[in-house]
């Protein structure tokens, strides 16, 4: 499996990628810094919702959308997929080799710049340990879904930027059951909860915030294990 | 005398008329604009753009329904309708999907398949090829930021709930028109400008999208945390709906001069325009 | 080695092959049929990367699929060209090695691209690679465990002469040595070379199977086509045409004359007696058409035989 890891994070790790989603790391902390020097608001509400609103609801999935989608997504659709599935290796130690390598890559490229952002701020420490918790929660989940999206379907990428926009930027944001269906809402009540606010959209623990995205993520991976097993292979 | 005859000599020269340069220009923008809908093309190639477009104009059905079904409640000033700039905000995040699918997908192919070379050996030069492109991408988008505020114009017109005389249908028609094109004239430069970059269309997708939502997450951010209102204007997400609004006479939630506003729109848009045309213009094409 | 019983796959209304039946034992055997014929989708069959709509296949006795053990005797080299571009071939064929858990991945790494003629500590990228060395790293990646069967299809092309020649030299080798492999191509006088046993697929079904020279003599509806030197052409042939053995013939230029025959062998006992009667030198017979093309065209051609 190491070899298989080692191989996955090579391929994720690419000088475009690295450079954009790197900007838009850099971006949040020269954001933060701005609100910290900034005269307007309070800096803990100001704080919070950058990293809602930048982190969570933007930063996050996306890059979880660019590495997870494409980590077995590039293989399944340009047919190279054959020389990893035509070996003696069981399809969930392939699907867990994806997974580790793309949440190695988008951890630190999502939760540390967030963090930063959230310290330079000046919001305390509170928010600053609810961002690596938030944002990591929120990374596990996005990679596992994303994961079984690029096995799904072809143009992975559109799909996934599809359901970032369109359900969790509008229809789960009516509330209800359609919040219950979506990632964001449950990272960012966990947010909240964790950087001494309310909940959002859905009235969550913060245990419920943390389990079910979490739940939603094993479950993902499972169905790419069993999508993997079952499909054609170029 | 014998009545033999050959009748297919293989290859022989196209004799007839040539539409030049013009025709070229046509055919290709017709082809690109189909081929951003997915027309002609399988079922997974349209669901997406058009599920987009429909989305787009569910509101405008709905607004039209509740104005059929409830004119009495209308009448006494309820203010369960939008104004037509104000639908924009319904629909914000179709219209930001159908940018992100359309630009891309007209432009990143012909690049990614090497198309691109034979198109130019083509009377068309590569101005000519954006302006085919773009004589596709505005009337595509189009339909997202004309269609449905024009739909709700007849629409409500037809249900008693619309303007009160023809000239103030005309008035609306005008602004509907004008402000529609001025959305998908903006989005039209930004996507295809940044589907310039990459010959990957999901890449393309992407980074059309983050160029809008960041530009828009961070504006806002920094202005609540006290930085000038005129950061705003580097908000793409934002700046083209807060014109309409102003076409509408109406003000949105930037406070900044009008005329400040159309300048940042026409800069956005010349500005993409021209990034555009400067990658193309250095772009190598050779196989 | 592999068993294919009745085996039948369609996509959608698609039918790639249909109710195909053979099985294939150690040495090489070539797999042929013109492009759209269901060869590379036999394959996949084989290898277990897609499923059959109907029937049975077997894979050294067990079904693919079913046992991913069965994967690791079984070397595929694919028909698609895209590799893992950003890696190098050592690289890549040293992944090969480690997905089949070999002890010694590095080394075994070496000597299968050692046996492709390429070099393992070489640094370029796999994007930087010519078709020909592309090909060469997918026929190691392939060989790197040892495989009792290789399936390859379409490996030669894109490369060079001397480098199909070393390749066909490595199959024919790994097929003298009991080894299953099972060849597609559409470079029939090289396939020739391979060896004699061919499966010629057309539109989804099994044509023919078998030695091809027996295959031609089996195809009584197409006249054996010959030629003969002689000094005496004319009245060689007016000899031949009293035989009863001769369907057509034609004179040729000089010496030559070429002949259409349903009885090979009666017309080969003819022969000579005829020649004494046309008082004729026989200087040649060479068989025209008992060559593997000839073989390949009357199969997927279209049929001949008058209509009643």
């Amino acid at each position: 499996m190491t070899a298989l890891f080692r191989m996955f994070l090579a391929s994720q790790v690419t000088r475009a990628r690295l450079l954009g989603l790197g900007s838009l790391g850099l971006l949040s902390v020269l954001l933060g810094l701005a609100l910290g020097a900034g005269d307007g608001g309070d800096p803990a509400t100001e704080a919070t919702e950058l990293v809602a609103a930048f982190g969570l609801s933007l930063f996050v999935p996306v890059t979880c959308l660019v590495f997870a989608s494409a980590v077995l997504g590039e293989p399944h659709e340009d047919a190279t997929l054959v020389y990893l599935w035509l070996r003696p290796v069981a399809r969930w130690r392939l699907v867990a080799a994806a997974a580790a390598a793309a949440l190695a890559v988008s951890l630190p490229v999502v939760v540390v710049p967030l963090a930063l952002a959230a310290a330079v701020a000046g919001a305390g420490a509170d928010l600053v340990l609810a961002t690596v918790a938030s944002c990591s929660v929120a990374t596990v989940a996005y990679t596992g879904v994303f994961i079984w999206l690029g096995l799904r379907v072809r143009r992975a990428l559109v799909w996934g930027l599809a359901y970032i926009l369109v359900w969790e930027g509008f229809v789960a944001r009516a509330g209800g059951t359609a919040s219950l269906l979506a990632i964001r809402p449950h990272t960012r009540s966990l947010l909240a909860h964790l950087a001494g606010g309310s909940g959002e959209l859905i009235e969550v623990s913060a245990a419920t915030g943390v389990v079910l995205p979490l739940v939603a993520a094993a479950l993902a991976l499972a169905l790419a294990v069993r999508r993997l097993t079952r499909q054609e292979v170029a | 005398m014998s009545d033999a005859r050959i009748l297919d000599r293989g290859y022989r020269r196209y004799e007839g008329p040539r539409r030049g340069v013009a025709g070229a220009v046509g055919s290709l923008a017709r082809h690109s604009a189909l081929r951003a809908l997915g027309l002609r093309r399988s079922f997974w190639a349209k669901l997406l753009p058009l599920a987009s477009v429909g989305i787009a104009y569910v509101p405008a059905l709905v607004f039209v329904g509740i104005a059929a079904l409830l004119p009495d409640q209308l009448r006494q000033g309820s203010d369960l309708l939008p104004s037509y700039a104000g639908y924009y905000g319904f629909i914000t995040a179709a219209i930001v999907l159908f940018v992100a699918l359309v630009g891309p997908e007209v432009l990143c192919p012909d690049r990614r398949h090497r198309m691109l070379g034979l198109y130019l050996a083509s009377p068309l030069t590569r101005d000519t090829y954006l302006v085919a492109k773009v004589l596709a991408v505005v009337p595509v988008l189009a339909l997202v930021t004309l269609g449905p505020p024009l739909l709700l114009l007849v629409g409500l017109t037809f249900a008693d709930a619309g303007p009160d005389s023809p000239g103030a249908f005309a008035a609306d028609l005008v602004r509907i028109i004008v402000g529609g094109l001025v959305i998908s004239a903006a989005y039209t430069a930004v996507s295809l400008a940044v589907a310039s970059f990459t010959d990957r269309r999901p890449v393309a997708s992407a980074g059309v999208i983050l160029v809008l939502l960041v530009s828009s997450v961070a504006t806002v951010a920094l202005v609540a945390g006290g930085a000038s209102e005129r950061l705003f204007l580097l908000n793409l997400g934002a700046v083209p709906f807060e014109l309409v609004q102003r076409i509408y006479g109406e003000r949105g939630e930037m406070d900044v001069a009008t005329v400040e506003l159309v300048l940042a729109n026409l800069a956005w848009t010349l500005g993409a325009a021209a990034l555009l045309r400067g990658r193309y213009q250095r772009l190598r094409v050779a196989r | 080695m592999i068993e294919l019983d009745h085996v039948s796959k369609w996509f959608g209304g698609v039918v790639a092959v249909s109710d195909v039946s053979f099985s294939v034992g150690p040495g090489v055997t070539a797999l042929l049929g013109p492009n759209g014929a269901g060869k590379s989708t036999v394959i996949r069959l084989v290898c277990g990367l897609t499923l059959p709509s109907q029937g049975r296949i077997s894979v050294l006795g067990r079904q693919p699929r079913r046992h991913l053990d069965l994967f690791g005797h079984i070397g595929l080299v694919p028909q698609q060209e895209a590799l893992f571009e950003s890696m190098t071939a050592g690289a890549f064929v040293t992944l090969a090695a480690e997905l089949h858990s070999l002890d010694a991945p590095g080394s075994a790494a070496r000597a299968a691209l050692g046996a492709v003629d390429l070099d393992a500590g070489d640094t370029r990228a796999l994007a930087e690679y010519s078709k020909g060395m592309r090909q060469r790293v997918k026929v190691a990646q392939a060989l790197v465990h040892d495989p009792p069967l290789l399936v390859l299809d379409e490996p030669l092309d894109g490369l060079d002469p001397r480098q199909r020649l070393t390749l066909i030299a490595l199959f024919r080798r790994l097929g003298s040595e009991g080894r299953g492999v099972l060849v597609s191509s559409h470079v029939l006088d090289e396939v020739e070379r391979f060896g004699s046993r061919v499966l010629v697929m057309a539109q989804g079904r099994l044509a023919a199977e078998g030695d091809f020279h027996a295959i031609r003599t089996l195809m009584d509806n197409r006249p054996h086509r010959l030629r003969l030197r002689t000094d005496r052409p004319r009245r060689l042939g007016a000899a031949l045409l009293e035989t009863g053995t001769v369907v057509g013939l034609a004179v040729g230029g000089g010496d030559q004359l070429v002949v259409d025959t349903l009885d090979v062998a009666g017309f080969r006992r003819a022969v000579a007696p005829a020649a004494r009667t046309a008082d004729a030198r026989l200087l040649e017979l060479v068989p025209l058409d008992d060559d593997l093309e000839s073989v390949f065209r009357y199969l997927v051609g279209p049929d001949p035989s008058p209509t009643r």
